[in-house]
């Protein structure tokens, strides 16, 4: 994973936008799903692109739409909706060190998904301080183009898309898992880090098989966190 | 159908406040944050005024992301819960192997995608 080394900042946000490019193998077939699942539920293609648009934020967008069309009351679908997505919370202090404290660099944080996150954090530190900006803008509006034009697509063609191509729609979203391990393989720098990431990864991992998928990163990493702690504690009562 | 002709009602009516109501505060708590931590810096004139357990929380983040995402999803799972996992395992070994090759990020993830993809592809 080489460092940018270009200074024009067209250069950059091209580089922002190559490295996420595996994001759209997780992206797309999600999206498309969402698109599909959206106006079958009632919502105008129209709707569905807007929530994307808007809201941009998988999980919560399935919760959003089965609880309005089952007709669940308005308090509850805004509470569960934003109770999903409070994980977000954490993103923004990890990565303001990385990036300026410019207007633009605050509206890109609409694009601030998990993906995008553990990308920023992973690939940024690598970027010349002043491209970082655009090297975050071009990722950042690829991923959310993809999943907005992925909700278009599955709003107007979902089914049509899914008969054609099942195959593909099963294997691209391997990519996702492949990109957070390409990002998390460099932090494999001590038997402190191994310990601590590997069990963070099962617990997420048993987590999710268990039915907690919406609490699986936020408690993973939480622990993953403090057995970091107590290795240290371990490390220096040992001496 | 009348359930249909109700159902789109009910959203006309009511989404465009709720959906902007959740966007704005989805928009919050992604910015805010990110704007509290920056005038935080600004005040103690510097990096190294961030507690370390933060980056700590960040790295074991990607880690939590890596294991969710890594559960073979619902129609792999339904079609072939073995051959899913199976598929998997050969997926992450190629990843990591193309990687520690390359260092790169493209190459570990087309071969990982083309393991995986090639492993559903066995019998059940």
């Amino acid at each position: 994973m080489s460092t940018v080394s270009t200074t024009s900042a067209p250069k950059a946000w091209l580089q922002g936008v190559k490295e996420a490019t595996p994001l759209l193998g997780g992206y797309i077939p999600v999206a498309i799903s969402f698109g599909l699942i959206a106006t079958q539920a009632g919502f105008s293609q129209w709707e569905t692109v807007f929530i994307s648009t808007l809201i941009y934020a998988g999980a919560s967008q399935f919760l959003f739409v089965a609880m309005f069309a089952s007709g669940a009351p308005l308090w509850l679908i805004v509470g569960m909706t934003l109770l999903i997505n409070a994980r977000h919370m954490v993103y923004g202090p990890n990565l303001a060190p990385l990036l300026p404290a410019s207007k633009k660099s605050v509206l890109l944080m609409h694009g601030l998904t998990d993906q995008i996150f553990a990308l920023a954090l992973a690939r940024l530190p690598h970027i010349p301080q002043p491209q970082r900006e655009s090297w975050f803008s071009g990722a950042m509006l690829l991923a959310w183009f993809s999943w907005v034009g992925g909700t278009a697509a599955g709003a107007q063609m979902g089914e049509t898309l899914i008969a054609q191509w099942p195959f593909l729609a099963k294997v691209m979203p391997f990519a996702l898992p492949a990109l957070f391990l390409v990002l998390l393989a460099p932090r494999f720098t001590s038997r402190q880090w191994s310990i601590t990431l590997l069990i963070t990864l099962a617990c997420a991992l048993g987590l999710k098989l268990v039915g907690w998928s919406n609490a699986a990163i936020p408690v993973a990493a939480a622990l993953g966190t403090l057995l970091y702690y107590m290795i240290d504690s371990l490390k220096q009562t040992r001496g | 159908m009348e359930t249909t002709v109700i159902q789109t009602v009910a959203i006309q009516q009511t989404l465009w406040p709720t959906l902007l109501l959740i966007a704005a505060g989805t928009f919050a708590m992604r910015a805010v944050p990110f704007i509290w931590v920056h005038k935080h810096l600004a005040k103690q004139d510097g990096s190294s005024a961030l507690p370390p357990w933060l980056g700590i929380l960040g790295s074991c983040t990607t880690a939590a992301l890596c294991g969710i995402s890594m559960v073979p999803g619902d129609q792999v799972l339904s079609d072939h819960s073995l051959t899913a996992w199976l598929a998997t395992g050969l997926g992450v070994l190629a990843t990591l192997l193309v990687w520690r090759k390359t260092r790169s990020m493209g190459l570990p993830i087309l071969a990982g995608v083309m393991a995986f993809g090639m492993a559903l592809m066995i019998p059940a």
